[in-house]
């Protein structure tokens, strides 16, 4: 979660991103998670505080789903298959559902310890 | 004249300080504060009750019609209530938290039968900072789910499990004498079943019913009208006029009846009767709780209160009268907790102290002690910030106007003997609301008690 990112620069510039494009989607593509039925954030790793906290934000359905599709993979990659090609998350089914409720833990975080180092100017 | 930045910073904090000292002062020729009672007004469409003291602090509260006489479904006041001071769409409930500890701020929300109360305590300096802070919570709380799950509900399950025996008593009394409405639980136990009614967005709804224009009253204690008529009309623009679908209530109509429910821990008894509404001119009522009373008011002798004088015979158990006021109900309750045996005989003996009442065995002496000990409590009562506050509130978003001491305590002073003997005796004619909570096996019923249900 703390990798470097420019996707806040490339977003900024239209042209940029319209020019990235492609290459995202082949990036995406080669990266194989949607034909195992994945969504981008299914491959959040799972074993941190932040991330444990997010995903009990999550409804019930919302868990549940992302549990079903985890199980499927995993049982994808032990026979060694891929989805029929009709059963691959499209990319318009794949949208962040638990990098919203990170970034909004990680500025409580961030509030937090700003409030806990404040420093009070006395203006006397 | 030594000039100013010669002076050390020590003595030029003292200088300072003089100056802020002097709000709080008053010379001799000024008037003592001699408002009491709090004026009504209405800024931009909120009502306001407000007196000022010249004191250095300030009670600013909010008295929203939504105590649980109102709520919808069971436990909709309790949900509202912990969510006050929460996330709101601007800052945070730690930032919230953490700039009124900054300001030296208190901040707590509480409810009663009627009205839910949000109350900031704070430096008289600080009203536009929490003038705001009030109106961002009406009308700009998020009623997160995460938040409902993480918090809300953590802290209703602890708080429902400190509910003891004498509150179910007071509550099943309530609910024998008033059905529904005021006979609503002032706190679910953690056997009512409020877990399919309660969640974020029914608590957000009722919020929207609840806080508007139309159903607050702002009840300020300390603060200048200037500075409320200043802050109140730009802070408060955001609290919708009225809700698209308002709550409804019927009339409260006086029942009466017995109810008996078992309980490990714990032993109470609760006998009520019709009392005297908010703003209702029923003297003898005072003076018959003050005359009932229970907690001594001197050290080392029970007093001259007849409930206090009928638990000297048994230790532990305590007793005392109060008269629960609503806005168009009153219930006059007389609340018994201690061992069960106690309990009963006590139980007992103040049903044979009111029936001596009814006969006339009231003295003069007596009832001199118990008109005095009515009008202490009356204007203590008005005194003592919270208590007065909410009565304020609750007259004002009622459509009544707030308590006017001097003409009540004018009325309390012409109670005679023959109108109190008058008062208890309809009291024991009609039908009574008893309530027992414990070991049932040795709690008496009602008609073992000599009264009517």
């Amino acid at each position: 979660m703390s990798a470097p990112s420019l996707i806040s620069f490339v977003l900024k510039r239209p042209w940029l991103a319209n020019m990235l494009k492609p290459v995202a989607n082949t990036y995406v593509n080669a990266a194989g998670y949607r034909q195992m039925g994945l969504w981008a954030d299914d491959l959040i790793l799972e074993e941190d505080e932040t991330v444990l906290q997010a995903l009990n934000r999550l409804s019930p359905r919302q868990r549940y789903d992302r549990l079903y599709r985890i199980r499927r993979a995993t049982q994808l990659s032990l026979q060694h298959k891929l989805l029929p090609k009709n059963e691959w998350t499209k990319p318009e089914e794949d949208v962040p559902y638990l990098q919203p409720i990170l970034e909004q833990l990680i500025a409580e975080a961030k509030e937090k310890q700003q409030l806990d180092t404040l420093a009070v100017l006395k203006k006397h | 004249m030594i000039c100013r930045p010669a002076l050390t910073r020590g003595s030029q904090l003292a200088l300072r300080r003089q100056g802020a000292a002097k709000l709080a002062q008053r010379g001799f020729a000024a008037v003592a504060s001699p408002t009491a009672s709090y004026e009504p007004t209405t800024i931009a469409g909120v009502k306001v009750a407000s007196r000022d003291d010249n004191g250095p602090t300030t009670r600013l509260a909010i008295v929203a019609k939504a105590g649980t006489r109102y709520e919808p479904a069971p436990g909709l006041t309790v949900g509202l209530e912990e969510y006050a001071f929460k996330n709101t769409e601007k800052r945070s409930a730690l930032r919230i938290t953490r700039e009124s500890e900054l300001l030296g701020g208190q901040l707590s929300a509480y409810h009663t039968r009627e009205a839910l109360v949000l109350q900031a305590n704070f430096l008289r300096e600080d009203l536009p900072y929490f003038t705001e802070l009030l109106a961002e919570v009406l009308s700009q709380t998020r009623y997160t789910t995460h938040e409902y799950h993480e918090e809300v509900q953590q802290v209703i399950q602890l708080k429902q499990a400190k509910v003891d025996a004498a509150a179910v008593a007071l509550d099943a009394a309530h609910s024998a004498a008033f059905h529904t409405g005021l006979g609503e639980p002032l706190y679910p136990t953690p056997n009512t079943p409020i877990s399919s009614y309660l969640n974020e967005h029914a608590v957000a709804a009722f919020a929207e019913a609840a806080y508007t224009k139309n159903t607050i009253a702002v009840i300020a204690d300390g603060a200048s009208q200037t500075g409320l008529s200043k802050w109140i009309e730009p802070f408060f623009k955001t609290v919708p006029a009225q809700s698209s679908t308002p709550l409804t209530t019927a009339a409260s109509k006086y029942h009466g009846g017995e109810q008996r429910i078992p309980k490990i821990g714990g032993n109470a008894m609760v006998i009520a009767f019709p009392g005297a509404a908010l703003g209702a001119n029923q003297p003898e009522i005072s003076v018959l709780v003050g005359l009932l009373g229970g907690e001594s008011g001197i050290k080392w002798s029970p007093g001259f209160s007849l409930l206090s004088n009928a638990t000297s015979a048994s230790p532990g158990a305590t007793a005392k009268a109060a008269n629960f006021a609503y806005s168009d109900a009153g219930l006059l309750a007389i609340q018994i907790k201690g061992a069960a045996p106690a309990v009963r005989k006590v139980a007992e003996e103040a049903v044979k102290s009111l029936k001596s009442v009814a006969e006339g065995g009231v003295s003069q002496e007596t009832l001199a002690k118990a008109i005095a000990k009515a009008k202490f409590n009356l204007l203590s009562a008005s005194e003592v910030t919270g208590t007065g506050m909410v009565h304020a509130g609750a007259n004002l978003i009622h459509g009544g106007q707030p308590l006017q001491v001097a003409e009540t305590v004018k009325a309390l002073e012409g109670v005679t003997g023959d109108k109190l003997k008058a008062a208890a005796k309809t009291l024991l004619e009609g039908k009574a609301s008893v309530a027992a909570v414990g070991d049932l096996h040795v709690l008496p019923f009602a008609e073992d008690l000599g009264l009517k249900v």
